[in-house]
């Protein structure tokens, strides 16, 4: 197990490998990537896991040549493809299950099975998420968790301060949030709506029941789009499952993705 | 030295009461607004800058905000218009338009060259990021694509005013097949391009490599600017740009009366009223990605420097200065003539400011009062300041109204330097 950081053509990413096992992609949410979770090691006890951190977040590079959506999902493509991968799972948290359902149906043939969790990607005026760019810090946990009393402080991440650097985890936050606006301001919807139908891939659709970010209803809603879906959701769960119930988020996923 | 005329266009009739309930950018709720007095306020500022320009004011600045009630000019071509038909002299300052909110940015050529055209040549093209709030909250521009889009629409409306031949333009934001504005700008090649910044240093950069007039403009005054305003002129130096103070522009709001005792009760409401009727959520103002770490960085080392504590900003905003410690603090220039010529000659010898965009106008002031600011800073100010940099060449101000100006501006016989 390792972060590794990989050179891919002119643009630098981190990539978090370990396990063994089928191949799994776990693309990461709005706010950062997890770093060292607990559930994506759990995941790599029966896959071979690859979680890379997305253009622009972090230490990883090559944000400025993205136009939109499709040049990330279609940077996936290449990155997935550069690891000699020729099917691979693919988990996409909150931003992550927007961009990993843009990957599914831009590249059809790479994707095995799909799971998007508490993914942002559509819009219904009558069910607004919320605007994740403006919550003070105790409007975004009491939205994120399903108890923020009992939430993890630290959150797991790969964000590691440096006591030389005492506004570093500041600037990291505002550099990330940054890039996920490109895909997400002022509403996180580029059309993928009209992309679903093309998804090939059998797809479970993850939601936490508390999420205050994004409605429960959304799940429903992407089931709806994709050709072959199922919804599970998750009870006591807010925005971030595989972090706030971890046993149960191994169990359903790892349950549609041997089956 | 030269001064531009300038005022916020603030509603005027905001309560303490509704402050308390309600905030004023962005999501302000139009229900606290009357478009009648909307209409009365507009005219107001009308003729307030039509008597500037007889009182030999050099410039008159308009600007840009959306959904809010600090001012209420979502075009300023609108108001320049109003200005550029009805005035003889004076430059007219558009400071400036948000060139990222255009679609396409070649309305911006347009309406420039118009307002080129009727004043006779007296624009002054001002370029604008536009504040958080308007640009990535009121027009939903994701906040990293900001500068890309702002630089994309300079080069495009720049290269549109001087373009012998209609030409195609394939853009990242915007893809335009036949690029030929009618009017063109009177001035050749183009009119002067003022960009205002907070700071950072992109902006710093792009103002010295195109040899722009740059703006500071704040309403905070000379303590709180004197380490960004600082920082940026050894900025220019280190990079071998043109140090001439005239291209630099600062904010500065004054209030002149008879005597010292008269500017305290003809403005002290009015002061108070500009800054305990502005409340923005916080997030409205610090969006991600609007700033690039680097700057962020860069301006937390220099507001380290800063000469006006944390403290203090939130007394001001909250109204809790007195009349005088607003003054002393330098968010206001207060009193007589002799005072306030004396202080703006500290202010602009300290920053070195060229261009001083004086508000005579603040919060709910009346006509009447901002009248006689405007007559006494145009006939015992202004005339009195002209010494300040005068050796040096402007090329940040159109030519036809430095001679037009020149030529009808009140003069006093024998001002000399420190009076």
């Amino acid at each position: 197990m390792a972060l590794t950081t990989q050179e891919f053509g002119e643009s630098r990413v981190r990539v978090w490998i370990a396990g063994s096992g089928p191949d799994l992609l776990f693309l990461h949410g709005y706010e950062q990537h997890p770093g060292d979770a607990s559930f994506l090691h759990r995941l790599a006890e029966h896959h071979t896991v690859y979680a890379p951190e997305h253009p622009g977040y972090g230490e990883s590079t090559g944000f400025e040549s993205l136009r939109d959506i499709i040049d990330l999902a279609l940077r996936y493509r290449q990155l997935v493809e550069s690891w000699g991968i020729e099917s691979v799972d693919v988990i996409g948290h909150c931003l992550g299950g927007m961009i990993a359902a843009e990957f599914a149906a831009t590249s059809p043939h790479l994707v095995r099975r799909l799971v998007l969790v508490d993914a942002w990607g559509l819009w219904r005026d009558d069910q607004q998420p919320a605007d994740p760019f403006v919550l003070t810090e105790d409007e975004l946990a009491q939205a994120k968790w399903h108890d923020p009393a009992t939430a993890p402080n630290p959150e797991p991440s790969i964000f590691q301060p440096d006591p030389s650097r005492p506004h570093a985890a500041m600037l990291t936050r505002g550099q990330n949030l940054g890039v996920a606006g490109k895909f997400m301001w002022p509403i996180p919807d580029r059309g993928l709506r009209r992309r679903l139908p093309f998804v090939k891939a059998q797809t479970l659709v993850v939601h936490g029941e508390s999420d205050g970010l994004i409605p429960a209803v959304y799940a429903e809603e992407f089931q709806q789009l994709i050709p072959d879906a199922e919804v599970a959701r998750l009870p006591a769960a807010g925005h971030l499952p595989m972090i706030e119930r971890e046993d149960d988020f191994i169990d359903t996923v790892e349950a549609f993705l041997i089956r | 030295m030269k001064f531009h005329w300038f005022a916020e266009v603030t509603y005027p009739h905001l309560t303490m009461e509704q402050m308390k309930h309600h905030h004023t950018w962005v999501d302000a709720p139009w229900e606290l607004a009357d478009p009648i007095a909307v209409g009365e306020t507009y005219r107001m500022f009308i003729r307030l800058m039509q008597q500037a320009d007889r009182d030999g004011f050099d410039g008159l600045a308009v600007n840009e905000h959306h959904q809010t009630s600090f001012a209420m000019t979502p075009s300023p071509n609108l108001l320049a218009a109003s200005l550029a038909g009805s005035t003889e002299n004076a430059a007219i300052l558009v400071i400036g338009d948000s060139l990222a909110l255009y679609n396409p940015p070649t309305r911006v050529a347009e309406e420039l060259a118009y307002l080129d055209c009727l004043s006779g040549g007296r624009v002054i093209a001002g370029f604008v990021f536009g504040t958080p709030m308007d640009s990535t909250f009121c027009y939903g521009t994701p906040p990293v694509e900001l500068r890309d889009r702002f630089h994309e629409a300079r080069e495009l409306i720049l290269r549109s005013w001087e373009a012998e031949e209609p030409f195609a333009f394939n853009g990242d934001y915007n893809k335009l097949r036949y690029v030929n504005p009618w009017p063109r700008p009177v001035q050749s090649p183009r009119p002067p391009v003022w960009v205002p910044g907070s700071g950072s240093v992109e902006t710093w950069d792009l103002v010295i490599d195109e040899n722009y007039c740059y703006g500071h403009l704040s309403f905070s005054g000379l303590r709180s600017a004197k380490p960004l305003v600082d920082g940026f002129w050894e900025y220019v130096d280190e990079r071998g740009g043109d140090t001439n103070p005239n291209r630099m522009a600062f904010t500065q709001i004054c209030c002149v009366s008879e005597t010292d005792e008269q500017a305290e009760r003809d403005y002290a409401e009015a002061v108070n009223y500009f800054y305990t009727r502005q409340n923005t959520r916080p997030a409205f103002a610090t969006p991600p990605g609007y700033r690039s770490p680097k700057s962020i960085e860069h301006d937390i080392n220099l507001r380290g420097a800063s000469r006006l504590s944390n403290e203090d900003r939130m007394r001001a905003a909250r109204g809790e200065m007195g009349f005088w410690e607003y003054d002393e603090k330098g968010y206001i220039i207060a009193g007589s003539p002799e005072r306030v010529r004396q202080r703006i000659r500290e202010l602009a010898t300290e920053l070195r400011i060229g261009q001083l965009i004086p508000t005579l106008h603040m919060g709910n002031l009346s006509e009447e009062t901002a009248s006689k600011n405007t007559q006494l800073f145009g006939s015992q100010v202004i005339p009195y300041l002209r010494d300040l940099w005068a050796d040096l060449p402007d090329d940040w101000t159109p030519k036809v109204s430095q001679e037009r100006v020149a030529a009808h501006a009140p003069q006093v016989a024998g001002a000399v330097a420190g009076n």
